[in-house]
């Protein structure tokens, strides 16, 4: 994103706004971005309604009040001068807008935002099948982003135990080598809100990977949200549980459930 | 896209937060699915759902948007999305969507053995779940327990921890009503999957003191 210094007076609506939290006050008295953590989600733009004042008359107002010792406070949901500006961008900072704004097509999925359809549609695509689970690695959430270079990382820890990448996925898609978890070296230095690194495991294998992860958690400068998916038994029961426990982790009460009302759907026999 | 798994909060939270939505897939059944994904919306808007979106037209919470005329414009591909905060009401969508048979994937996020008694009340077995197993890495840098159960509620991400943090010094200062503070923030969650009645019981215990600034509930 990018702040038209004509236009800005300094009310800071923005700042706070920001998801990486990367504006601030120049010392100009105008908004600045600091492009290497913005990662071009646009939430600035999207959410702060352009009032459309003249700047000179929002600065005039301003050091009016100022003599009467006054403050200018403008509703928190609006950019008096409408200043933020989205730029025109190129490759590779496109990517960052790729995973971090959910308004904008992935050229890789053909989905709105960084995400996969996942267990979502599993019950007509049979993504995920009896004895699988689906791992969802999601770096950068809740709130903190995600350099490339760091995600890379996990995803070469978990390739050495040669790690079943899903193919459609946008990390996926990024690598050289998905029997490394190697990532173009032209996008390491990119930022991302989020990127979902996503494999398929043998139910079995769960605690082997999760061990892997926890290991590469503490080399990453970014929190990891962690997700387990597989298909249910026929009594509706979560086979994935089981080996989840095992390896001593806590499954969360809440999460995702599949009703399998989607059509035509996906049976295994014919796979 | 994990949106809506992560979602924090203890169970009595949990028990007022349920998103139903639907999800179609290329080659198989998104190709001309704008009238399924309409009905689908029909049904949720019939059963007044706190929340409603679409990645593509933004959520109900935004300025000027009719709902109505909201539904008539979604396309085929985006998914969309209904936030519902008790189960009965879930429990009623989800055996109208059955009698519907749309043919598009449904699902629903919440507590996981509640949707699974759901599903065996409308006599049908549900076919995968998933779960989170929380935030690992570098938990240092996560805010105090208040922000992250409001951040979480956007799966996006599009609620900065800054935002919420103004919203909760405007609530205690009284510039703002939880109310109001809460769909302000709704306003930023682009799909609706947002739950601006969570978020407003949360900010109006805070403005009562119920919650510290520690992050720490009182009755803990």
């Amino acid at each position: 994103m990018e702040i038209d210094k004509e236009k800005c007076v300094g009310c800071g609506n923005c700042h706070a706004v920001c998801t990486m939290g990367t504006i601030s006050l120049d010392e100009d008295g105008k908004s600045i971005v600091n492009q290497d953590q913005c990662v071009e989600c646009s939430v600035c733009y999207r959410f702060l309604k352009d009032e459309r004042y003249w700047p000179w008359m929002v600065r005039a107002i301003r050091r009016l009040l100022s003599v009467f010792r006054l403050g200018y406070l403008a509703d928190v949901d609006v950019c008096p001068t409408g200043a933020l500006t989205p730029p025109v961008l190129e490759w590779p900072r496109s990517l960052r807008a790729m995973f971090s704004d959910p308004t904008t097509i992935h050229p890789g999925t053909g989905l709105y935002g960084r995400g996969t359809e996942e267990i979502k549609s599993n019950d007509v695509t049979g993504r995920l099948r009896k004895g699988e689970a689906g791992l969802v690695v999601e770096m950068g959430r809740p709130g903190i982003g995600a350099f490339l270079w760091d995600i890379e990382k996990v995803a070469m820890a978990l390739a050495r135990l040669n790690a079943d990448f899903e193919t459609k996925n946008p990390v996926t898609q990024l690598m050289t080598d998905t029997g490394t978890g190697k990532i173009k070296d032209e996008v390491l230095k990119e930022k991302v809100l989020s990127a979902i690194i996503e494999i398929k495991v043998k139910l079995e294998r769960i605690p082997e990977f999760l061990q892997a992860l926890a290991k590469v958690q503490n080399e990453v400068d970014t929190v990891i949200s962690v997700g387990v998916a597989s298909r249910c038994l026929p009594d509706g029961s979560i086979p994935h549980e089981e080996w989840v426990r095992k390896a001593g982790y806590t499954l969360s009460l809440n999460g995702k459930t599949n009703l399998g009302l989607g059509r035509p759907l996906f049976k295994e026999t014919e796979a | 896209m994990t949106n809506t798994l992560h979602r924090q909060g203890k169970a009595e939270n949990l028990k007022n937060d349920y998103v139903v939505f639907m999800t179609t897939a290329a080659g198989i059944n998104r190709e001309g699915s704008a009238p399924e994904i309409q009905e689908f919306m029909r049904i949720c808007h019939k059963y007044h759902p706190i929340n409603m979106g679409n990645v593509k037209l933004g959520n109900i919470y935004k300025d000027g948007v009719d709902v109505q005329e909201f539904i008539a414009n979604l396309g085929e591909g985006a998914g969309s999305m209904a936030v519902f905060t008790d189960l009965d009401t879930v429990q009623k969508v989800v055996e109208e969507l059955i009698q519907a048979d749309l043919g598009i994937s449904i699902n629903i996020s919440g507590l996981l053995d509640e949707v699974r008694e759901c599903c065996r009340k409308a006599g049908i077995t549900r076919h995968s779940a998933e779960h989170s197993l929380g935030f690992w890495g570098a938990r240092e840098r996560l805010p105090e327990r208040e922000t992250l159960e409001i951040n979480t509620l956007c799966g996006h991400g599009m609620i900065s921890f800054n935002l919420i943090r103004k919203m909760v010094e405007y609530v205690k200062l009284r510039r703002l009503t939880p109310k109001k503070a809460a769909r302000i923030l709704a306003k930023c969650c682009e799909c609706g999957v947002f739950n601006p009645e969570r978020a407003e019981k949360l900010l109006e215990k805070i403005k009562k003191g119920e919650v510290t600034p520690s992050g720490k509930s009182v009755e803990a």
